[in-house]
């Protein structure tokens, strides 16, 4: 069944977007990620003007975490004053993104800035992810303890001014660094069409040194903020959200979202980390090589403001 | 919206009787959430006592739609997009039909006052144009696009025609019974809304000696209308409302589960 999109203004298999949206939902419940980097180069590739799926997809990604942040308070597994911290950030990054998304198409460079960041940030931390989870699974596979987790907290953590308790993650550090990662999930979010789990959860895991257990359901949090924010500047600034791809997509994101969550539990965390770092990496390859083999076509239409 | 058609009178009639006459079968073309592009039928005759060869040329433009295009070039090993060029005088949609190909049925001259034909279309690019003296001729125009502009010109014809929206089909009149001609004109699914004119002219040796126009609107109609109208009119209230659905629908889904 075809369905004529009133923004996008091109004709869509309804079945085929309900499916992918109930995909990647699957995967974002699965690993915990909001599951933008995956869907907007997909609808792009089917077709639908990159603007329109960038804007749109905030309200997918949005859809999806609300869904799975739902059963992770309940396991007390959000750290609400973290997620206020970072989404304060986020909101400064998500108008700022938002604005510089506005004037790379008027420069005609949207392209070419969304192709490097995916390039560049799924292909480090794709790269990163799949060696640390490698070396993991290796580890116990020939029986060897797992490595002893660093506690010690890198000391410019401490140094900073402004220090806040954060109880639910036993921290006591200061805001700045999670506001300034804030800022730079919200520029993604708005410039890529993503919900920055994917930079999230490591920076987390790895620079703020937060308990394991409330990364995830904390992430999500503070994505839900940014990207509701995200797709109404999208709308009233720029009129890309097409609300009817929407709904397509997070009708099967929201269910997908919730069987990825009860199937999370039936996989260990490093064969988890070592997929999904296969995948954000081959994604990151598929839209970033695209910069250096020669076109078909040497021209192209920009699409949109005239 | 302004559509190049010479009038009448510049068209030279000559002293022939024969005219043409034609109707389309729709001539309001409606953008419901189904729509996945329209084909329409021009039905005409020709009126001709003299047994003079005749030839029909049906030309379908669309509303003028600037079109924003970039060229990719190599910059350090990586394709990037050049500046954008913005070009004018570009119909949104344009069709040519006729019972042979345009270059038999007339000469250049008169296609190129008629603007029948792609080659024929006034597409230029306006801002990069300025005017200077050479060689010692004032005001001759000089496009910063140098001697490539002949390359963006036609690349811009290019993409439109793979996308559906430029065409010319030298096959595309046929006489259906002796003096009663059949045309059809394919709008695909991203044919822009607007106002479109079909022209329909009656050549005799060469020479235009007959001619009508009809209109045809496409327009968005039902929800697809209102939507879209909601979002580009009160586009705040629209990001808002679509966040709430947005935001509800994964709060219901999350409940439903755990009912569950």
């Amino acid at each position: 069944m075809d369905l004529y999109l009133p923004i996008a203004e091109v004709s869509v298999n309804a079945p085929l977007l309900v499916a992918l949206g109930a995909l990647v939902g699957f995967i974002s419940g699965l690993f915990g990620i909001g599951g933008g980097f995956l869907m907007t180069p997909v609808l792009v590739l089917m077709g639908i003007p990159p603007a329109v799926a960038v804007a749109s997809m905030a309200n997918h990604v949005a859809a999806s975490s609300t869904s799975s942040v739902i059963s992770y308070t309940r396991k007390r597994a959000v750290d609400f004053r973290m997620g206020g911290v970072l989404a304060a950030g986020g909101v400064a990054g998500a108008i700022v993104g938002v604005e510089v998304f506005r004037w790379l198409r008027l420069m005609g460079q949207a392209d070419l800035v969304v192709a490097l960041s995916y390039l560049v940030f799924l292909g480090v931390i794709g790269g990163l992810m799949l060696v640390e989870s490698l070396q993991s699974i290796l580890r116990r596979r020939s029986g060897q303890p797992p490595k002893p987790r660093k506690d010690r907290r890198p000391p410019w953590l401490y140094s900073l001014p402004l220090k806040m308790r954060f109880p639910r993650s036993r921290l006591y550090i200061s805001v700045i660094p999670p506001v300034l990662l804030g800022v730079f999930v919200g520029v993604l979010s708005a410039v890529m069409g993503v919900g920055g789990g994917f930079v999230l959860v490591p920076a987390m895991v790895y620079i703020l040194r937060m308990p394991a257990g409330v990364v995830v359901g904390t992430s999500l949090f503070q994505i839900i903020i940014t990207t509701s924010l995200t797709g109404v500047l999208q709308a009233g600034r720029n009129q890309t959200v097409d609300i009817v791809l929407a709904t397509l997509l997070l009708v099967g994101g929201v269910l997908g979202a919730q069987l990825g969550a009860k199937a999370s539990s039936r996989f260990r965390a490093e064969e988890l980390r070592a997929l999904l770092a296969l995948i954000v990496l081959l994604v990151g390859l598929r839209m970033g090589l695209g910069l250096f083999f020669t076109p078909d076509e040497p021209f192209i239409l920009m699409t949109g403001m005239g | 919206m302004a559509l190049d058609i010479p009038s009448p009178a510049a068209l030279q009639l000559t002293a022939s009787p024969a005219a043409v006459s034609a109707a389309l079968t729709t001539t309001q073309v409606r953008v419901t959430s189904s729509f996945r592009g329209a084909r329409i039928v021009l039905y005409g005759a020709v009126f001709d006592p003299s047994t003079t060869p005749s030839d029909v040329v049906v030309i379908v433009r669309g509303p003028d739609l600037p079109v924003r295009i970039a060229r990719k070039t190599k910059v350090a090993g990586v394709w990037v997009n050049s500046r954008p060029v913005v070009f004018r005088g570009a119909p949104g949609f344009y069709m040519t039909a006729s019972t042979r190909p345009l270059a038999d049925i007339a000469g250049f001259g008169t296609l190129r006052r008629l603007g029948a034909g792609i080659d024929h279309l006034a597409i230029n690019a306006p801002l990069e144009q300025h005017t200077e003296t050479r060689y010692g001729v004032r005001d001759v125009v000089v496009s910063r696009l140098g001697a490539d502009y002949l390359d963006w010109r036609r690349a811009v014809v290019r993409l439109k025609e793979n996308a559906g929206l430029y065409d010319a089909d030298d096959k595309g009149v046929t006489f259906v019974d002796k003096d009663l001609f059949k045309a059809e004109i394919d709008l695909p699914t991203e044919a822009p809304t607007g106002r479109y004119q079909a022209e329909i002219i009656l050549f005799q040796d060469g020479q235009p000696v007959s001619r009508k126009v009809r209109s045809l609107t496409v327009e968005k109609a039902g929800i697809e209308r209102t939507l879209y109208l909601f979002a580009h009119r009160s586009p705040w209230l629209y990001g808002l409302v679509s966040m709430a659905l947005a935001l509800g629908a994964g709060w219901a889904a999350s409940l439903a589960f755990r009912r569950n």
